[in-house]
């Protein structure tokens, strides 16, 4: 990691992040009317071979959903935000919001809450560095239905390496939690250091 | 009259960020620290006037720090700068004794605004 980025830039990166993360967990805190706990996000260079065995530890055995929105923007950066649930709470919260508790009803509230989540993150990301980016139409994949580490694999399998940020939203009273997994591939890894020694340059 | 400030946060760019945003003419003596542990051996070993305080730090956050300087009394002026904006969260802090709450990334004008409404500057 220390090889790509300096640790001024990485300490550059974990505070647009953590930024962008405040303004996520506000919009959902408000959303679910409850408060979200702030974790220190981790950010690592992986290569596309270890995200799915990732997946497999931390949701293996559960019924899960994730929400996938490629995002595009200037300069080559690109990546996608992923955010994973499980699907056990997901039920609990369909009835609090008033969704109705069918599966397609609770993959509708799932991608309700991943485009608050997601949408909040990339556009407060992008205000940020200065860039402007347009958003794919999300995909919903439930392991009801289909095998979601291997959509997760299709999905990462385009690159050898890629910036991943790990990002859990947490519930204070435990009713809800997800997980929001941030891929930038590749050539967009130098994009976002170039925007990282513009930013640095500047403050 | 200089005023002695500790500017506390885990990012240096966060530290920087605070410093830029300070006026020209407002004179401070600075001093920085990492994370909570630190701002508290600051803040028990010399005069503080005013603290800038982020929340979300290792070893100590910044609730943790505002708990501490009230439980000891100690004699500073607190304003958060914080990424986590949950108005629960901004509750909070003000309970606990923050003159002032302003969201990360820190907008000069808007500090300006707050040290002139306490009468720092």
């Amino acid at each position: 990691m220390r090889r790509v980025f300096s640790e001024e830039q990485l300490d550059c990166l974990q505070e647009l992040i953590n930024v962008a993360m405040g303004l996520a967990s506000n919009k959902l805190a408000r959303f679910l009317s409850t408060f979200v706990y702030l974790q220190v996000p981790s950010i690592a260079l992986v290569s596309s071979a270890q995200v799915s065995p990732q997946f497999d530890n931390q949701y293996s055995g559960v019924d899960s959903a994730l929400v996938s929105q490629g995002f595009l923007g200037n300069d080559g950066l690109t990546g996608e935000a992923i955010v994973l649930y499980q699907l056990d709470n997901a039920h609990r919260i369909a009835t609090l919001l008033g969704y109705e508790t069918d599966s397609a009803s609770e993959l509708e509230m799932l991608t309700d809450i991943s485009s608050i989540l997601t949408t909040t993150f990339l556009n407060s990301l992008a205000e940020q560095i200065d860039n402007s980016l347009s958003y794919s139409a999300p995909r919903v994949l439930s392991s009801r239905q289909e095998n979601v580490a291997e959509a997760l694999l299709d999905t990462v399998c385009h690159w050898d390496l890629a910036l991943k940020v790990d990002i859990s939203y947490q519930l204070i009273d435990h009713s809800f939690n997800c997980d929001m997994l941030l891929l930038i591939p590749g050539e967009a890894v130098l994009t976002i250091q170039q925007i990282l020694v513009r930013i640095l340059e500047e403050c | 009259m200089t005023l002695p400030v500790l500017i506390c946060d885990d990012s240096l760019l966060a530290r920087k960020q605070v410093r830029k945003s300070l006026p020209e003419f407002f004179d401070a003596d600075i001093v920085t620290a990492e994370n909570g542990m630190q701002a508290l051996t600051i803040l028990r070993s010399q005069e503080i006037g005013l603290v800038f305080l982020d929340l979300t730090m290792p070893e100590l956050d910044g609730i943790g720090v505002l708990e501490a300087i009230k439980q000891e009394a100690m004699d500073c002026f607190v304003i958060v700068i914080s990424a986590d904006i949950q108005p629960e969260m901004q509750k909070r802090v003000t309970e606990l004794g923050a003159l002032a709450f302003i969201h990360k990334p820190v907008n000069p004008e808007k500090l300006v605004l707050i040290l002139k409404q306490y009468g720092l500057i």
